[in-house]
């Protein structure tokens, strides 16, 4: 077993919550005409989370009738802030509703804050109240609490894609009715991160051999992140992407994670393919969300193997 | 969709492509490099050595870039210029230190920590200033990579004669320019090559980064010839004819982001004698890669240190 939940969990989690309630979200949306096609329309939207902190946000609403099914791009662990990730067929923004959030750190959300990669990883880890991560995650569940405002959006059909955040997410909201992690750097962050010189786990093991003494103190912060402890929160279907068994989060030490989740999971471990892996994670939600019938959107290169 | 392995792009070289770079380079090449290098203590380890690099590229704009030398070396060390993707953030090329290589991993401009004078943003770089070679992105992109050859040489623990060049994607395309113009360079590793073949990529795909040209062109088609004509000074293709080092390139058969397609039509374009193919079916944009790096370590092995 990895160390214990921490006791002041709840009250650390409830204490983001309230931060949040108390600040509006105040969104401002501009329509992007260079983005929008004849399949869907795209937006910029401006909303304020913790701090306060004002973020940037790519929102694509499919022309027609809704309400659509809805894919929420988490915050990720880079400084690029995408439409839709890339090598997606974009023809997905016919079907889904998207949108992709930049946490504060990342462009577009770079004001005042404006992230290093690698380097993000370890800013503010000097206690739990100001290490980065607080309002990161503030910033997707910030997101969603927009997502959801909006009508065109398919409130039983919400997806979370991401890394980590996406479970630490649906952990904290229940709207999220599926969720789509490939896990990176927050599930037994430190363990992990002392076998491994790649990033971005490597920026923590790069933090201990600085600050060796510390290694107690990182191992309570994150433990408020660990998503070990948030798992049970989980209700969503969960697809968890997990490395190929000669990689750092293989399908064998996701098992906690897995078992943990109270949703159904699916664990798919990586065939060590691009290609392979991103097509059993289109077909896996297309099935998910409209049924064994209906054919997965992907890019040229994939549809001869639908 | 069935690839087409003798497929042909539609670009064609423009007749004043040597005359267009050559007047960039008289240009980048009076402006002083400027180098400077500091330790971080942060990222260096019991094997490497890792330093934050500057130095002045075209239009005066300050690149940064990580170093990475291997701890406690002696004598002149082969090296390597790692060039980054379109959209992942550089890396710290630490593994090239650790197999014996001073590696510079370069962050052109508008990239984290060379984004202070130039930045258009992601999605931007593609189309930024598109409509004039002079005024196109990737006029300053392309040179900032180039001056990583600049910096290696200035540098008393690099073996001149035995410099690398390594990429994937964006990546990938940089080294195509690089080894093209820039002859330092010995031997060149091209994965899964962007920036090859423009115009039939944004046909032959429908995704991001390349779809930022069809999105560029829905908004002002009335612009199509003008960027038809800038992209022909910036696509691989072009420069492929000025490639006479080493070459290994390797594509997947399903790549979602860089059409197969286009990488068989830059290795067909390729000058060099000494080039190999190599194609991985069943792989998308990671271009076969769990296999493919160890094919990349022995390449270099033997270009670089002489080994069989």
């Amino acid at each position: 077993m990895y160390g214990n939940k921490p006791a002041d969990f709840e009250n650390f989690w409830d204490d983001v919550d309230n931060d949040l309630a108390g600040i509006s979200i105040a969104p401002e949306v501009e329509y992007i005409r260079m983005r929008s096609n004849n399949d869907a329309d795209l937006y910029g939207v401006r909303i304020t989370s913790v701090g306060p902190y004002r973020l940037f946000a790519y929102l694509s609403i499919p022309k027609g009738e809704g309400p659509f099914p809805a894919i929420y791009y988490v915050p990720k662990n880079g400084s690029v802030h995408e439409v839709i990730p890339q090598g997606t067929a974009t023809g997905i923004r016919s079907r889904y509703v998207t949108f992709s959030v930049a946490g504060r750190g990342m462009r577009n959300s770079d004001k005042p804050y404006t992230a290093m990669y690698p380097g993000q990883l370890t800013d503010g880890l000097e206690s739990a109240d100001t290490y980065v991560y607080r309002g990161i995650i503030a910033d997707a569940l910030r997101g969603l609490e927009y997502l959801i405002t909006r009508p065109e959006v398919d409130s039983t059909r919400i997806v979370a894609w991401g890394n980590d955040i996406a479970v630490l997410a649906a952990a904290r909201r229940n709207e999220i009715t599926h969720v789509v992690s490939t896990p990176a750097y927050l599930f037994d962050p430190v363990e992990h991160a002392l076998k491994t010189s790649s990033y971005p786990l490597a920026e923590y093991s790069d933090y201990l051999r600085l600050y060796p003494d510390r290694k107690h103190d990182v191992e309570s912060i994150l433990s408020m992140y660990n998503t070990r402890w948030h798992a049970p929160e989980v209700k969503a279907e969960t697809l968890l992407r997990a490395d190929h068994s000669s990689g750092i989060y293989n399908p064998d030490v996701l098992s906690d994670l897995e078992n943990g989740i109270a949703g159904n999971v699916t664990v798919h471990e990586s065939e060590r393919s691009g290609f392979k892996d991103g097509l059993f994670a289109e077909k896996w939600i297309t099935e998910k969300l409209f049924g064994a019938d209906a054919t997965a959107i992907v890019p040229e290169h994939w549809r001869s193997a639908l | 969709m069935e690839v087409d392995r003798n497929y042909r792009c539609k670009v064609v070289k423009p007749d004043d492509f040597d005359e267009f770079w050559d007047g960039v380079l008289s240009d980048v090449n009076a402006i002083d490099l400027d180098p400077s290098m500091e330790k971080d203590d942060l990222r260096s380890n019991d094997e490497v050595d890792v330093y934050q690099v500057y130095y002045n590229s075209l239009d005066h704009v300050r690149i940064s870039a990580w170093y990475s030398v291997p701890k406690g070396a002696t004598g002149k060390l082969p090296a390597m210029i790692q060039l980054p993707g379109y959209q992942s953030d550089p890396p710290i090329a630490r593994e090239w230190a650790a197999k014996g290589y001073a590696c510079i991993s370069v962050n052109p401009r508008g990239k984290v920590r060379s984004r202070t004078q130039f930045d258009p943003g992601y999605p931007g770089l593609l189309t930024y200033g598109i409509v004039d070679k002079n005024s196109y992105s990737y006029r300053g992109f392309y040179v900032d990579a180039w001056r990583a050859v600049d910096f290696l040489l200035s540098r008393p623990e690099v073996d001149g004669a035995n410099i690398g060049a390594v990429g994937g994607s964006q990546g990938g395309g940089l080294a195509i320019t690089i080894s093209a113009m820039r002859k330092e360079v010995k031997a060149v590793s091209i994965s899964a090559p962007y920036l090859c073949g423009y115009m039939d990529a944004i046909e032959l795909t429908h995704a991001y980064p390349f779809h930022e040209i069809n999105d560029y062109l829905h908004t002002h088609p009335e612009r199509r010839e003008d960027v038809e004509n800038t992209v022909a000074y910036f696509d691989g293709i072009s420069f492929a004819d000025k490639i006479e080092c080493a070459v290994i390139l390797n594509v997947g058969l399903q790549d979602n982001v860089v059409p197969p397609e286009t990488g068989y039509a830059v290795f067909d374009a390729i000058a060099s004698n000494n080039k190999k193919f190599y194609e991985y079916d069943g792989h998308g944009h990671d271009a076969g890669r769990y296999m493919h790096d160890a094919i990349i370590d022995k390449f270099f092995e033997a270009e670089l240190k002489g080994g069989n």
